[in-house]
């Protein structure tokens, strides 16, 4: 539908644009609608200043910083030399915060770009050739899907324990933890994200104008990646942007089940976890990390519902 | 097409709705059915709840049975719990020590009890004891509860001390004869704890083959404590109620409630908001929050220190062999710290693996103090320096980094922390690493600590409590291809052993506390253990109970003197 | 379409085995059952000897896989050590009715341990559910159709802190508002943990009561996924021709919703839905743990850190019949909400 010059949405643009300019090319169009999402624009800036507060923060701090422990300084309430307080080993909660944050927005990130792949590979080839591939895929899915996340994370993570050593990366050491939430998260998610996928395969590839595409002799790829799957982004879209969120919260509540990853390696979700026993007596322990999860949680969720109204073709929204 | 419309909403919602509605309104009325007819039993009519005038104490426990039954109990709080509704030959008191229960006396060598090759054990039942349906206890229950403890078609949990036993004889009701086939000195911490009543239990294996599936292992409705087991609801509950035909002082509580919530943290909250008299397990770090809530503290030794588990073998790092790094290894950390502001000086180093058997720690060792100057001395003298400037020491090209494991427990990853920083300023680099407890501790092949792949491991572990016998450092125990299920994943000291095999067939209780001296010197000279804190059971009582004593051993063996205040 | 239903039943039997299959090697290399069973202690070498020969862990996994599918009464085993294989075995496998029995409540059938478990669970998830389902679908279409309105927007940004925060978390800090802090200022309280107050007895008032703070915490986690789904199928409809069609032509705008609207954006809830509903077998792990409620996630996580396998499988495995056809069902309303789909 894209392809085609007389969408609506364009016609739209153009009568809006009124005819003295060119008409827009869809990124643009979507670029001005996300531009005047606010809520969208506030998730990408909180966004950003995040990434910015984990990845900058550490060339103020040091990772040895973060792990070091002063058992004499522990549970300290925030001041100048400890902005953000101390933990149960007196360890710095602000530094702890930045090393933290960036193992789970990696966490978030990785596990998602490993959702997404198998989750748009599997549903559009289940969706679009149907018959025994779909038979075969929606079984795998199924397979994978009759076991509540949560079972499948706790299994896995069981599995895996202790089996993967430390590894090196961007300069940090971490521990074979990391690896292992992050590979267990993005193999036990995608299958919703495959099911959706397929259904708006299974509605789009009886519409006129692939009917149209496949009469005009387009290849089946060219079908897929270029008509079916444009006009499925919107719950892509949404589905991946709740994933990353998903994906950093899935990553809490494995810690809080103990198997997360271990310390003295810190993510937002293993230091709230924590702080589960210090709600009244220690709450700089919890408000810290749990107001990072909640502000990235919140941001991408936000930028995603702000992408899902910009990139749809449809939304007359402008 | 408007009819198309409320099938949408039934599909997506109001099927929902109705059958749920029917689980929601079905469910409640299902499980109250039980209630309504245990009511009788606290003496209150059906139509209302027992509430009014009954005194109910509710516990929590934060771990749920297993199982009831001595025989397939694994776990502590199904162990304790037998003092409610179970009886043992033998209690012990707030001090540990141990008192006839249902026995007239201890057998000991003096009242001709023990013979003097310490091969043979009379006991003398008490005449008047008898379950709760009314039948007496007998020494038949006593020689039926050895049977099935070391009867291979029954999976128990363990056999141990019932294994060393040869032979039971009962000459008449109230005696029962034990034979060894060698002396057996850590009898009293050990035997006849939970009695299985073999007038219920003989029918069923003789019926089955096997008591594996006996009913009265998870409802056992006939016990002889001062409570009966009355209901043990999955997951929520269970409730034992006063034993009518208890032949012992009849207990002041009406209803023992326990409660299982396995977050500690909502433990704490449920004992903070009043809606729990008891809690045991309670994490340190909670302890202020439930004093100020007007909770009652209590630690009470139990035998178990938590401490670090050197291996010494061909698996382990070459640094493990040389004594001036383990020696360095104990003078690295501050332990007066950890315990003062990680266990909130509620607890002291340990002195050595006896430290709650002061009997058997005399003369008490000496700690290694902290002394890092020191550690890098006895380092430098051991010949490993840093010689490739990494900040971390190396001989012959070996780096010093040990590997260093526990469990997921957060008290102990505080304490890798701290020690991998602490150590790391000596020198020594530290991999951590941490592992689920069935994991951690699984057997040869499985498990981390017994395949060799820590060379430090930390765990909390007692003796035989409140007997000193250790077992794990026996050379026997050594988990190989050959002996996978050994659990000495540790070394082997040819002059330990021996030492150890000797304790063990000491009767002489005097002998005995020698031979341990010399094992606990030798542990201390060769740090073969050391030890990071004592770790007692910490138990919050509430406000309204009163008469509350504990035990090390039988927590509740003053059960009956409780009483709730109004 | 019956055709289609026994197909899919008969695809199911071949998936079941390979779920079986994978989740038996997975289970068989997680740990040791035996390695807590000496309770505070380190079990005995000699009790492991033992327990692993009495318990069949001994043998080789396929082994122990076919006789937890088809039982071991045909074939001698060893219980007592010397070697030979002297006892017939007693099981009779999954595939004749038996589940087997709990390695940790030792003696006592799966099917009871689950059975105790799943009312419970039931009660719980399914009021959540009923809950979730009604106030998202108020909510989703009300956004949708005032997109960009404040409420739209404050009902977005509420829903989306509900969802930004581990459930576990809000299941504490709710239990401390609402139980610890409201007894303290003097305020009506709700009740920390368990079904009941054994005071009073296990009424169904007091159930109710006790049900509040957990179905609370599951509530709000599913409630912002579910609203945000429901508004953005809902907008995507909206802007579709055959509503505008339907608009120009002057229907009434009620209608226009939610009999053209609704029922063409109910395709993918269903989709949602018809996957959530049997995972709700599984109950909530996080939750059912902070608020002690007897149910089946808290079995799951009770018995997997024991490694209690027959328990175990037997809770995914019934849960993975019920996906399957749930599945089934999903795929017959799909069909019947859009004629287009065909399955012959």
């Amino acid at each position: 539908m894209i392809m085609e010059s007389t969408s609506p949405n364009q016609l739209v643009a153009l009568n809006m644009e009124g005819l003295d300019t060119p008409p827009l090319t869809l990124s643009q169009l979507a670029w001005r609608r996300f531009r005047r999402h606010r809520m969208a624009m506030f998730g990408a800036i909180v966004l950003a200043l995040l990434f910015l507060y984990s990845f900058g923060g550490s060339l103020v701090l040091s990772e040895s910083y973060a792990n070091h422990t002063d058992t004499s300084l522990r549970i300290m309430s925030p001041s100048a030399e400890h902005l953000f307080g101390t933990d149960s080993v007196g360890r710095d909660i602000l530094a702890r915060t930045i090393y933290g944050g960036q193992i789970s927005l990696l966490i978030g990130l990785t596990a998602v770009v490993i959702e997404t792949f198998m989750g748009i590979l599997i549903g559009a080839l289940a969706g679009y050739y149907g018959g025994w591939i779909d038979s075969l895929l929606m079984r795998i899915t199924e397979a994978m899907l009759n076991i509540p996340e949560i079972f499948l994370l706790i299994v896995m993570a069981k599995f895996f324990g202790g089996k993967i050593p430390e590894i090196e990366f961007i300069g940090r050491t971490f521990s074979g933890s990391v690896i292992v939430i992050v590979v267990i998260i993005g193999i036990t998610s995608w299958m919703y994200l495959a099911r959706i996928v397929r259904a708006q395969f299974l509605s789009l590839k009886e519409n006129e104008f692939v009917l149209a595409a496949h009469a005009t002799g387009t290849s089946n790829v060219q079908i897929i990646f270029l008509h079916i799957l444009p006009n499925s982004m919107a719950p892509i879209v949404v589905s991946a942007t709740l994933g990353v969120a998903n994906a950093i919260l899935a990553e809490a509540y494995i810690s809080f089940l103990g198997l997360g990853v271990q310390p003295p390696t810190a993510t937002w979700g293993n230091m709230l976890d924590g702080a589960t026993n210090y709600l009244e007596s220690a709450p700089w322990l919890w408000f810290f990390p749990g107001l990072l999860i909640l502000l990235t949680v919140l941001s991408i969720n936000f930028l995603g519902d702000g992408l899902r109204d910009a990139l749809d073709p449809r939304s007359r929204a402008i | 097409m408007k009819q198309k419309l409320f099938f949408v909403l039934v599909v997506t919602a109001l099927v929902l709705t109705a059958c749920g509605g029917g689980v929601a309104t079905q469910a409640p009325v299902e499980t109250e059915a039980p209630v309504a007819t245990e009511a009788p039993a606290t003496e209150a009519p059906a139509t209302e709840p027992p509430a009014a005038e009954a005194k109910v104490a509710t516990f929590i426990w934060t771990q749920e049975f297993d199982s009831l039954s001595p025989l397939y109990q694994g776990m502590w709080f199904s162990e304790i719990t037998q003092q409610f509704w179970l009886c043992w030959a033998w209690q012990f008191n707030e001090k540990n020590e141990a008192f006839p229960y249902l026995l007239t006396e201890l057998p000991s060598v003096e009242n001709g009890g023990i013979s003097e090759d310490g091969t043979q054990i009379t006991m003398h039942l008490r005449d008047d004891i008898k379950w709760s349906d009314n039948e007496p206890l007998t020494s038949e229950d006593f020689k039926f509860t050895w049977e099935m403890f070391t009867d291979t078609k029954n999976t128990v949990s363990s056999a141990y001390p019932y294994d060393n036993i040869t032979s039971i004889d009962t000459p008449d009701e109230q005696t029962v004869v034990i034979n060894f086939e060698a002396p057996f000195s850590p009898w009293l911490a050990n035997l006849w704890q939970g009695i299985l009543p073999s007038h219920i239990l003989r029918p069923v294996y003789d019926a089955e083959g096997t008591l594996d599936n006996a009913e009265w292992n998870l409802a056992p409705t006939v016990g002889c404590g001062p409570y009966v087991f009355d209901e043990w609801e999955s997951g929520s509950f269970a409730r034992f109620t006063t034993n009518p035909n208890y032949w012992g002082e009849p207990p002041k509580i009406d209803e023992i409630f326990v409660r299982f919530v396995p977050d500690d943290a909502s433990q704490t909250a449920a004992l903070v908001a009043g809606d729990a008299d008891l809690g045991a397990f309670i994490p340190y770090s909670d302890i202020p929050q439930l004093k100020e809530a007007g909770m009652t503290l209590t630690t009470e030794p139990s035998g178990f220190n938590e401490g670090w588990f050197f291996r010494i073998d061909d698996k382990s790092h070459p640094a493990m062999h040389d004594l001036n790094v383990r020696k360095a290894l104990a003078m690295a950390i501050d332990r007066e710290a950890v315990n003062r502001d990680l266990l909130l000086g509620l607890t002291k180093v340990p002195a050595s693996y006896w430290d709650s058997l002061p009997f058997y720690n005399d003369p008490p060792s000496e700690n290694y103090p902290y002394d890092p100057e020191a550690a890098n001395a006895l380092l430098d003298e051991a010949g490993w320096v840093d010689s490739n400037s990494d900040g971390t020491r190396d001989k012959d090209g070996v780096e010093l980094v040990l590997r260093y494991g526990t469990t997921t427990r957060e008290i102990r990853q505080d304490l890798q922390a701290v020690a991998q920083q602490q150590l790391a300023e000596v020198g020594i680099g530290v991999e951590i690493s941490n592992y689920d407890a069935d994991l951690f501790f699984a057997g040869y092949g499985e498990g981390p600590a017994a395949n060799g792949e820590l060379d430090i491991m930390e765990w909390s572990d007692a003796p035989g409590f409140p007997d000193p016998d250790v077992y794990y450092w026996l050379c026997s125990e050594i988990a190989t291809d050959e002996n996978p299920a050994g659990s000495n994943w540790f070394f082997c000291d040819e002059e330990l052993d021996a030492l150890i095999q000797q304790q063990s067939t000491q009767m002489d209780a005097n002998a005995r506390q020698e031979t341990i001296s010399q094992i606990n010197q030798m542990f201390h000279d060769n740090v073969y253990w050391v030890g990071m804190w004592q770790d007692p059971d910490v138990w919050a009582v509430g406000p309204r109970l009163t008469g509350v004593k504990f035990s090390g051993v039988t927590p509740f063996f003053n059960i009956t003197e409780w009483d709730i205040a109004e | 379409m019956i055709r289609y239903i026994v197909n899919r039943i008969l695809q199911g039997i071949p998936l079941l085995f390979i779920i079986s299959i994978i989740l038996f090697v997975l289970m068989m290399n997680m740990g040791d059952p035996i390695a807590t069973m000496g309770g505070r202690s380190i079990t005995r070498s000699s009790d492991r000897v033992r327990l692993t020969r009495q318990l069949g862990l001994d043998q080789p996994v396929y082994v122990q896989y076919l006789y937890w599918l088809i039982g071991n009464d045909w074939a001698k085993i060893d219980l007592d050590g010397d070697g030979i294989k002297e006892s017939n075995g007693t099981r009779r496998g999954i595939l004749r009715g038996d589940f087997g029995t709990s390695l940790v409540n030792r003696g006592k059938p799966v099917t009871k341990v689950i059975g105790e478990r799943l009312p419970n669970t039931l009660l719980l998830m399914v009021a959540s559910e009923i809950i979730i389902i009604l106030g998202s679908l108020l909510v989703g279409i009300y956004s949708a159709l005032r997109q960009y309105s404040i409420l739209d927007h404050t009902i977005t940004a509420l829903s989306f802190i509900g969802y930004s925060m581990p459930i576990f978390f809000i299941a504490l800090l709710s239990m401390y508002l609402f139980a610890i802090l409201f007894k303290r200022w003097g305020l009506p309280y709700l009740p920390t943990v368990g079904m009941f107050d054994p005071q009073v007895g296990k009424t169904t008032a007091q159930v109710l009561w006790h049900m509040v703070l957990p179905v609370f915490s599951i509530s709000i986690i599913s409630f912002a996924a579910y609203s945000r789904y429901i508004r953005s199928t809902m907008l995507e409809v909206m802007s579709q021709d055959y509503i505008r069609t339907a608009k120009s032509k002057g229907l009434p705008r009620r209608e226009v919703v939610y009999v053209h609207a609704l029922k063409n954006a109910s395709l993918p809830i269903v989709t949602v839905v018809g996957l959530d509903l049997p995972l709700l077998l599984g109950g909530a792990v996080v939750t059912e743990r902070i608020f002690a409620w007897p149910g089946m996630g808290r079995l799951f996580l009770d018995h997997v850190s024991r490694l209690d396998m027959p328990v175990v499988m037997g809770i995914l495995l019934l849960i993975a019949v019920a996906v399957i056809l749930f599945q089934i069902v999903t795929d017959i309303v799909y069909a019947w909400l859009d004629p287009r789909i065909r399955y012959d």
